[in-house]
């Protein structure tokens, strides 16, 4: 189209895209920044340049023991909610489950309802019925939480599938075993992976759940955090946040590389 | 076997899940929240609505999250539009700026806006010079500093809501309408947002329920004295180990939630089989 | 190789009655087509014997065994769908090789000696490497037929399975499955809403209407003998006339009585066979013109148009012509025809 956008038009927009961009990674540029600095006290931009938060960060024992407790819920946070979402997805794809559409809509509603009823929830139902609150109730709580991820980036794959493709396998001679071994999960398998990768960073990063059910011994990384920042940071909280940054671009890259972002653009 | 069988079983490690850490936890929150000191009522509730100061708690809730989704829809529709309109390379970028804050931990998120607004932050000293306020003003702290926060975290949301709807809208009728001699911008008012509706609306649903419900951003932002609802929950249950009374609480935003999501699911249930 | 048995069959879905009351007897080695147009349930008969959809009362038999509540895995069949459903994430060969996997027919070696051997049939020896994304529509259905036929099922079942193919495809692709048929000798049946097709590949056809069997036979009785309006507006009523074709060098057809019409180029029909010339198709000329001569036996007036009875070859043949120009009775008259329009029923 000729001039299909006015000048001053372009500029607005323009201004508007920066300023967007601004404010959604400023907080992340400015984290990064002062992990960098070489006093102790946090500011922006950065007082000198040093690596000694990171030394610090890697060195400390809580840190790396908060770490550790993340990355071990995170991984069996993934392995469920892959496992149990993914088979859901499956059904869900079908169609075929009585009240159809009310199990989509409950299977998916974590990803709208309020982390903070989960969390509450959870507390009291679990102190009440099992005492003790344990790396299990957190586990099934991030999962509860994760598994609408996984569901929603396999049934998107399985939309695209072939739906002739089961029916063409059972004329073949397949079971239903087989059928899901050989053709289905196959179909899945981009889902899945990208839903894998969604859960185990939604795992990681997550605070409200890991706030509520915590104990003195079982601490996520998150909740490190935050306890840091509510009294005293230094910029090694900084280098921590950094750290997790960097790991979180890793995973986008490799989700693009396995899906391509565009798919998940439409919510 | 049959169809039917082999369905239920796939899903029933899902359903176990869900009935496990989903429904029977709602349920114990209710139970609880209906628990008083002889038998089942409705103190907390009372308690809860009538007291000014909660109440005060429920309307700055209230407040801030219609704010905050006034302002990533006014932000977000020309956002998306943009994101939807311009080059592949370019879209990938943006999209990678939207989701890049949705993939990190709400904690570091607001640590770097902490940074930003205290008092020697670059925000703060930013609004000093230009004259808007005196010497020590800081902007943490603040119900401004809340809603900064919270735009930030949640107009990933409402962004990606619009996008997935402007991009369905066939760019022929944009088209149409500047050979029927409107401009850009009348274009954009009578054709794309009337057709983007069903997007801003769908994403202001669940940006002001999520805003509602938020937790670590308004505490680490607003401080002791600015409480959000999420807030008084959480010092309710950590350290006045008030649990029923916790319960009212999140038993008042949760249905609060429900009746904002009730329309927002309406909208967007997924269509299968 | 098998004889397939339908008796009674009763379908519906909700309240939509779509197959009803219907029984068929496919003998082994027999080429069978289903004819109809959309919904009449032709395909969902298909689906009933290959055990995609149950029934609502009837049976199913194959070689005599009763499969009616068999699941497909375990009826001895091979099915081709319209969208050939080839699996996306194997290479060409694995497809081809997947039923003899899933049926466990032979050992290895043996399963990839079968797939060339397949896949040499319908001429993809080179592609078996690929996979089905690479490869072009035409491509694919064959790699769907090489799948099919791989595990000598007791029974083929072909679901329109050359409809997403272009004109030329097409025909390459119907000599090739009556290639097959000839060798193989597989029990067919074949989905179809194209009556051409139909006519030119089966021993026998079902003409399907609103869940009925409208009329069955083979393709030169059904051609010829329309028993219904319906049959007959949906087949079109022809003459038959006994020919033989010869290459000299064009295709030429020639009559008992030595005259000679024009075939369509690149026909590949050979030797003697029967000519089907619809009424419609033929027009009528001033005697002397370019075509076959014929005389006049009797006219029909029917209002906008006239039906003569002409004496061609030593037979009665008919034609509708318009009502421009009118012979009488004794005249002769050319008779000429679009070579295209000329079908050749060999069967």
């Amino acid at each position: 189209m000729v001039k299909a956008i006015p000048t001053p038009v372009r500029i607005l927009a323009t201004v508007l895209v920066v300023l967007t961009v601004l404010v959604l990674l400023a907080p992340l540029a400015v984290v990064v920044g002062v992990s960098f600095s070489h006093s102790e006290f946090i500011a922006f931009p950065p007082q000198g340049w040093s690596l000694r938060w990171y030394q610090e960060v890697l060195g400390s024992g809580t840190y790396l023991a908060s770490a550790v407790t993340s990355l071990k819920i995170a991984v069996l946070v993934t392995l469920a909610a892959t496992l149990a979402g993914g088979a859901a997805a499956v059904a869900l794809h079908r169609g075929k489950l009585p009240f159809s559409g009310l199990m989509a809509t409950f299977f998916l509603s974590p990803l709208v309802l309020p982390t903070i009823i989960f969390a509450i929830g959870m507390l009291m139902f679990w102190s009440k019925v099992f005492g003790q609150i344990s790396v299990l109730t957190l586990w099934l709580s991030h999962t509860v939480v994760a598994m609408p991820y996984v569901i929603r980036t396999t049934l998107a794959v399985l939309a695209e599938s072939d739906p002739f493709l089961e029916e063409a396998a059972g004329t073949m001679g397949a079971g239903r075993l087989q059928r899901l071994w050989f053709v289905v999960l196959p179909q899945c398998i981009p889902g899945l992976g990208a839903g894998a990768f969604f859960a185990f960073n939604i795992s990681f990063d997550e605070a409200v759940l890991s706030l509520f059910l915590r104990k003195p011994d079982m601490t996520t990384l998150p909740v490190q955090i935050y306890g840091q920042l509510e009294f005293s940071p230094d910029p090694s909280v900084a280098a921590v946040s950094a750290i997790m940054i960097a790991f979180t671009v890793l995973m986008i890259l490799v989700i693009d590389k396995i899906l391509g972002l565009q798919r998940f653009a439409r919510s | 076997m049959n169809d039917r069988a082999e369905n239920l079983l796939l899903a029933l490690p899902g359903l176990g899940l869900l009935v496990l850490a989903y429904f029977l936890p709602i349920g114990q929150m209710l139970s609880l929240s209906l628990s008083g000191r002889e038998g089942p009522s409705l103190e907390h509730y009372t308690r809860f609505l009538s007291d000014p100061f909660y109440l005060g708690v429920l309307w700055r809730t209230v407040r801030l999250s219609l704010v905050i989704t006034l302002i990533c829809a006014l932000l977000g529709f020309p956002f998306a539009y943009i994101m939807a309109r311009v080059g592949p390379r370019l879209r990938m970028w943006l999209v990678v700026a939207v989701i890049l804050p949705l993939m990190t931990s709400v904690v570091v998120r607001t640590f770097g806006w902490m940074v930003l607004l205290s008092r020697n932050g670059l925000v703060s000293q930013f609004v000093r010079d230009l004259g808007w306020a005196e010497r020590n003003f800081q902007l943490m702290h603040t119900e401004s500093a809340i809603v900064i926060g919270m735009v930030q975290v949640l107009l990933p949301f409402m962004t990606l809501s619009i996008l997935g709807v402007i991009t369905r809208i066939d760019p022929r009728l944009e088209e149409a309408a500047r050979t029927m001699g409107g401009s850009f911008l009348s274009t954009l008012r009578s054709v794309v947002l009337p057709l983007s509706l069903p997007g801003i609306v769908a994403g202001s649903l669940l940006v002001f329920t999520l805003s509602a419900s938020s937790f670590v951003t308004p505490s680490l932002m607003g401080g002791a004295r600015i409480q959000v609802l999420a807030g008084s929950v959480y010092k309710s249950v950590t350290q006045t180990l008030e649990w029923p009374f916790a319960a009212a609480q999140a038993v008042i935003l949760f249905v609060g939630v429900l009746l904002v999501l009730v329309p927002y699911v309406k909208m967007n249930t997924p269509k299968h089989g | 190789m098998a004889n397939v048995r339908l008796h009674a069959i009763r379908k519906s879905f909700g309240t939509n009655t779509v197959i009803d009351d219907v029984s068929l007897d496919i003998a082994s080695g027999e080429f069978v087509s289903l004819l109809g147009a959309s919904g009449c349930g032709k395909t969902t008969l298909l689906r009933i014997v290959a055990g995609l959809e149950s029934v609502n009362s009837g049976s199913v038999e194959i070689d005599g065994r009763v499969v009616t509540d068999l699941p497909p895995e375990q009826r001895d069949i091979a099915m081709m769908f319209q969208s050939y459903a080839l699996l996306p994430h194997l290479s060409v060969a694995e497809n081809v090789r997947f039923p003899l996997r899933m049926r466990r027919i032979g050992a290895r070696q043996e399963q990839q000696d079968k797939v060339k051997a397949a896949l040499d049939t319908v001429q993809l020896g080179h592609l078996a490497e690929r996979r089905p994304e690479q490869l072009s529509g035409g491509q694919q259905q064959r790699v769907a037929l090489a799948r099919a036929i791989v595990s000598r099922p007791k029974v083929l079942l072909l679901d329109e399975p050359l409809s997403n193919l272009d004109a030329r495809l097409r025909e390459d692709m119907q000599v090739e499955l009556m290639d097959i048929h000839k060798r193989l000798g597989l029990t067919t049946i074949f989905v179809t809403h194209d009556q051409e097709e139909a006519l030119s590949l089966s021993n026998r056809i079902i003409l399907f209407n609103g869940g009925r069997i409208e009329q069955q036979g083979t393709p030169a009785e059904i051609y010829a003998q329309p028993g219904s309006a319906f049959a007959s507006s949906f087949l079109g009523a022809a003459n038959l006339i006994p020919a033989t074709i010869a290459h000299a060098p064009a295709a030429v057809a020639v009559l008992a009585d030595g005259q000679r019409l024009a075939l369509a180029r690149g026909s590949t029909v050979i030797g003697p066979t029967t000519l089907a010339l619809r009424q419609e198709d033929l027009s009528l000329g001033v005697a002397g013109g370019a075509g076959l001569q014929a005389r006049v036996r009797a006219r029909v007036y029917l209002g906008s148009r006239n039906r003569y009875v002409l004496q061609l070859a030593g037979m009665e043949i008919k034609v509708l012509a318009a009502n421009d120009q009118v012979f009488a009775d004794g005249d002769t008259v050319t008779l000429s025809i679009d070579p295209g329009r000329v079908r050749c029923l060999s069967r």
